[in-house]
This record gives structure tokens, sequence and C-alpha cells, in this order.
């Protein structure tokens, strides 16, 4: 037996929000995401964690704390 | 798959929203996972295999902000629960219905568009009714409805603690695998080794060319009649087979491993079949240590190995067995020429003759399937122990950063060149290009010796068992 459990609510807006790119992999892909991300949303405060492994650097309880949102790219 | 998804399941269970970005012929693993970590309704954008980047970032950058954003539906606010889906019967009626029932297929679209067996390997089985599965269980002395669970503290495992069989972290009774067992046509007394098997999970892993190998150590492997000699990886003892055979049986019946739904090896591997074999432990040489001994467990212990088979192939005898006889014999042919032997018997180290192209194509340890004949010219060569063999292989990986940072994929274990490069404590990035690294794994402990096989010279390479595989020993005696 798995519980399910619902989604997390969304964000109801973006300006001032903290939303983290955690990225495994795929840097043609990850590299021009982060720099569109940054351009098109200025008003977001966007945070990185990065591997180039198969597991993602994990935020912290403390940066869970502060972070609103997470893109999490890319999944195999 | 691999952690991005539990990642974000857990994170979505904290209150954070996420959004994955997989590949679109991955979509069907990800919901599959995504039920298995409990948030069957995660919000994924599936990114382009062939769009160069800027343009696959063009097209998903509204969608993925709007995943972030856009209020959830019914659906997604939903709390429940979901049982898998097999029950202790799963069939009742005659044996021909029977036989039917376990040969059926499903068809599974892209990327397979082929139907795919539901309940085996794709191969008939024998029919696991009730009284054949009752004398299978005398096999061991575990209770039918037992639990399958860790034998001892593992890596991240207590002892005790529920096996979850990979992909769909499904839980599974003795008498699940017992069942399992029957299908694949084993004998009551190979029950303790496919218990064995079970205590791994199945692992199934995600993409690439994936699969696992199986081999006993230990007096077990004679006690049933398994083969450590001439085509023990190949067909005919019927141990060997059947044993190997239960790991696919059961990924697919306790694990709900799919192909092409959640299990997405993109070729597959002859090893997915299963094989397993066992060590040829009265042909090892003197002082060379069991696979029993090197995973810390007694001469009289017997222990199942899974040896997953990734990435970089199964490289074969990459010399004519008549050419290596001429080498040991009396140093003529072309392996002499290249070891610069020219004109002297052995014994010869003909691992020299291979390195060349070992790291050509991939960095990491490997696996080391050689004959007893030819482990014995390594002893006679000098090397008194398998550890010496590692410490032999590790330091010859050497090669200069600049080489290194060729291989397509880094190195997983050091995070390539994010991280710390550990043999000089140094970032990856403060090294020059002739600073020379280990393509060998981390330290010489990642590669393996497996001795077995008949009497032609013959070894086999293949990835190393530590490479994805961290804690690849079971313990056969304690299914007993």
């Amino acid at each position: 037996m798995v519980k399910t459990f619902p989604l997390a609510p969304r964000l109801d807006k973006l300006d001032g929000k903290t939303i983290c790119l955690s990225i495994c992999g795929e840097p043609d892909i990850t590299i021009p995401l982060e720099k569109r991300l940054k351009s098109d949303y200025p008003n977001v405060n966007w945070t990185l964690k990065k591997t180039y492994g198969i597991d993602p650097v994990k935020l912290s309880d403390e940066e869970r704390k502060t972070t609103d949102a997470l893109i999490q790219g890319v999944a195999w | 798959m691999w952690g991005q998804l539990p990642y974000a399941a857990d994170l979505e269970k904290a209150g954070i929203p996420t959004v994955v970005i997989d590949f679109e012929d991955q979509n069907n693993m990800v919901m599959e996972e995504a039920l298995a970590q409990g948030v069957p309704t995660v919000r994924h954008i599936h990114a382009s295999r062939t769009l160069p980047g800027p343009a696959d970032v063009d097209r998903m950058i509204e969608p993925i902000m709007q995943a972030l954003t856009s209020p959830l539906t019914e659906k997604e606010k939903e709390i429940g629960s979901w049982q898998p889906p097999y029950s202790r019967i799963l069939f009742e009626g005659t044996m021909d219905e029977a036989e039917a029932f376990y040969h059926q297929t499903e068809w599974v679209p892209h990327p397979v568009n082929a139907p795919i067996a539901k309940y085996t390997d794709g191969l008939p089985v024998r029919v696991p009714t009730e009284e054949r599965v009752a004398a299978m269980l005398k096999g061991t002395s575990h209770k039918p409805d037992e639990l399958v669970t860790f034998q001892v503290d593992r890596e991240g495992r207590d002892k005790g603690e529920p096996v979850r069989f990979h992909p769909m972290n499904w839980a599974a009774t003795v008498e699940k695998v017992a069942a399992c067992a029957v299908m694949a046509g084993c004998k009551p007394e190979y029950l303790p080794a496919v218990l064995a098997i079970a205590e791994s999970g199945c692992y199934i892993a995600s993409t690439h060319t994936f699969g696992q190998w199986l081999c006993v150590s230990g007096p077990y492997a004679k006690e049933i009649g398994m083969s450590s000699g001439c085509g023990m990886l190949g067909p005919g003892n019927v141990a060997n087979s059947t044993i190997g055979r239960t790991y696919e049986i059961m990924a697919r019946n306790l694990g709900g491993a799919i192909p092409g739904v959640n299990r997405m090896t993109c070729i597959g591997s002859p090893f997915e079949g299963s094989r397993c074999c066992a060590e040829n432990a009265d042909g090892l040489p003197p002082g060379w240590k069991g696979l029993n001994e090197e995973h810390g467990f007694r001469k009289d212990e017997s222990v199942m190995l899974i040896i997953p088979h990734v990435n970089d192939g199964i490289r074969g005898v990459q010399f004519s067995p008549g050419g290596y006889r001429a080498l040991q014999k009396s140093g003529h042919g072309g392996m002499a020429r290249r070891l610069r032997v020219k004109g002297k018997p052995g014994p010869h180290n003909w691992l020299e003759y291979i390195l060349p192209e070992f790291w050509a194509a991939r960095e990491g340890a490997k696996t080391l399937v050689m004959v007893p004949e030819m482990a014995r010219h390594l002893y006679e060569y000098g090397f008194k122990s398998k550890e010496a063999v590692y410490e032999w292989l590790w330091k010859k990986s050497f090669m200069p950063v600049g080489q290194y940072r060729n291989f397509s994929w880094v190195d997983l274990a050091t995070n390539g060149w994010l991280g710390i490069e550990h043999t000089s404590g140094k970032h990856w990035k403060e090294l020059p290009d002739d600073y020379m690294v280990p393509a060998g794994g981390f330290d010489p402990s990642f590669f393996c010796i497996i001795v077995g096989g008949g009497d032609e010279e013959v070894s086999h390479q293949l990835s190393s068992i530590r490479h994805l595989n961290k804690d690849p020993i079971h313990s056969i005696d304690a299914w007993r």
C-alpha cells in the first residue's frame, strides 16, 4: 500500500520568489535554460544546484525554508 | 530512474512546488516512478532529444513556469492510496488455461511498439500452482508469509527492513519469491540463492544498456550442481540457467518492471536474461581469495554477487587463444611482439596486451572474468593476490587530465569538474592538463576478478561491480 499525496500549492506570483534550478547533466539544455530563466524572469531570485551526476544536489534544511519552488532537469 | 524523481516527490510532500524536465519517450517511466513515490501527478515537461538547446528552451520555458504557477486541478489535490496489483492467487482454471494466462502479453507503444509479456521474461514458465510453490518452500527455513527483509545492516538500510523491489518499490513475501522460482524452473534447493537475489531488490535501473548477471561463491555452488566450468555463463546447466532467470521474473512480478514503460534500457543487454554462474574456487591460484572472502565472508560461507553490466559493453578475447598460448609457451606471435618478449617463454603478464584498449571508450574499473589457467599465469608472473592485480591495473589507469576530460561522461564518483579530484585533494579546475588521474575508479578495490570457465584461454572484461552497485554481495546461507 502506497499513500499518495497532493501536489504542493503552486506559486501565486513569480516576482520576489526564490526558485532553485537543480541541474543533473545535459548541459546542452540546462546552460541555455539557466540563461533564459535569468533574463526572462529577472525579478525571481534564482539559486542553482548543479551536478554532472545522476542524483541531484539536495537543498539543505535551511535552504528548504527559503526556497519557494524548484525546477529539476534533466531526469532520466 | 535515478534520484531526480524521488527528490521532486519529497519536495512536493514538503510543500515546495516542482517541475521535472524529462524526455518524451520516458513519460511512462516518470509517471510510474511518481506513483511509486506517492506523488502520482508530479508535473513534468518533455525536453527534446534532437533540438539544439536554445531552441528547445525557447519551446519549454513558458510551460516550465506555468507548471510552477497554474493552480492545482482537483486530481492534483487528491489524497489517496495505491495498492500494487497482484494478489496472492492470480488465476484459477485448468493447467492449459493457466499456461495461456501466464503467457499473456500487452502492447507497449513507443519506444517499444511490440507486445511485452505481462508475467514472464517472454518465455513460457512453469505454472506456480499452490502445490508446486509449497514444495519450493521446503528449500528454505523462512516462513511463506515472511516479508523479504535485509538479513544484515547494509548501506543506508537496516537489518530487518523490508526489501523494496525495483522500480515500483513493492514489498514481497518469501512465498512470492518461491512462486517466481517455480516459474523460472528452479528446484527447491535453489531457493536460498533466489532469496539472496531477492534481497537485492532486483534493481533494473533506467536507461542505457543495463543488465545484471550473477555469480555464486562458496560451497553452495557445488551442493546444488552449479557450473563454474566451460560455458558457465551460457546455456545448459539447470541451476545456473534457472537461478539467473529468476532475476527478471522477480523484477517483472515483484518490482513491476516493464520494458519501455518504467525500465528504459535502450537496446537492452544479453545479461537482462539474466545469467548466473559459479566461481571456480578450486581454480584460484594460491593466495587468491574467493569472492566470498574478498567481501568479508568465510571460505565456507556462500554468497551471491550481483554484477551490473552497463555502458561499456562486453569486452571479449582480444587475442586468438592460440596466440595466447604461443605467448606463454615460447614467446612467439603478435602478443609477444606487442609485449616485447619475443622468444622468451612465459609466464608473461597478459594484462599488458589488453591494457591500451581498456579505457579507450569509457573510464571506470572493470570486472575481469578469466579461466583458471590465465589466473595461474598471472600468479606465476608475480601477482600473489587478486589485490596485487587490482593495484597494478589501477596504477596503469592513470592518464593526463587533458585526456580524461575527453570521455563522454565525467567521473560520477567525484562529480567531475565540479568536485575535488581525490588523488590530489584539489578542485578539478585547478589541475593542469598534464596532471595524471586514475581512469580506473576511485581506488583499486573497484576492480573485480572472477575465475571460471573451461580450458580455452579466454577472458572477458565488463563494467565494474562497484560502478553502480555499491553493496553487491548477499548471503545465501542467511536464506537456507
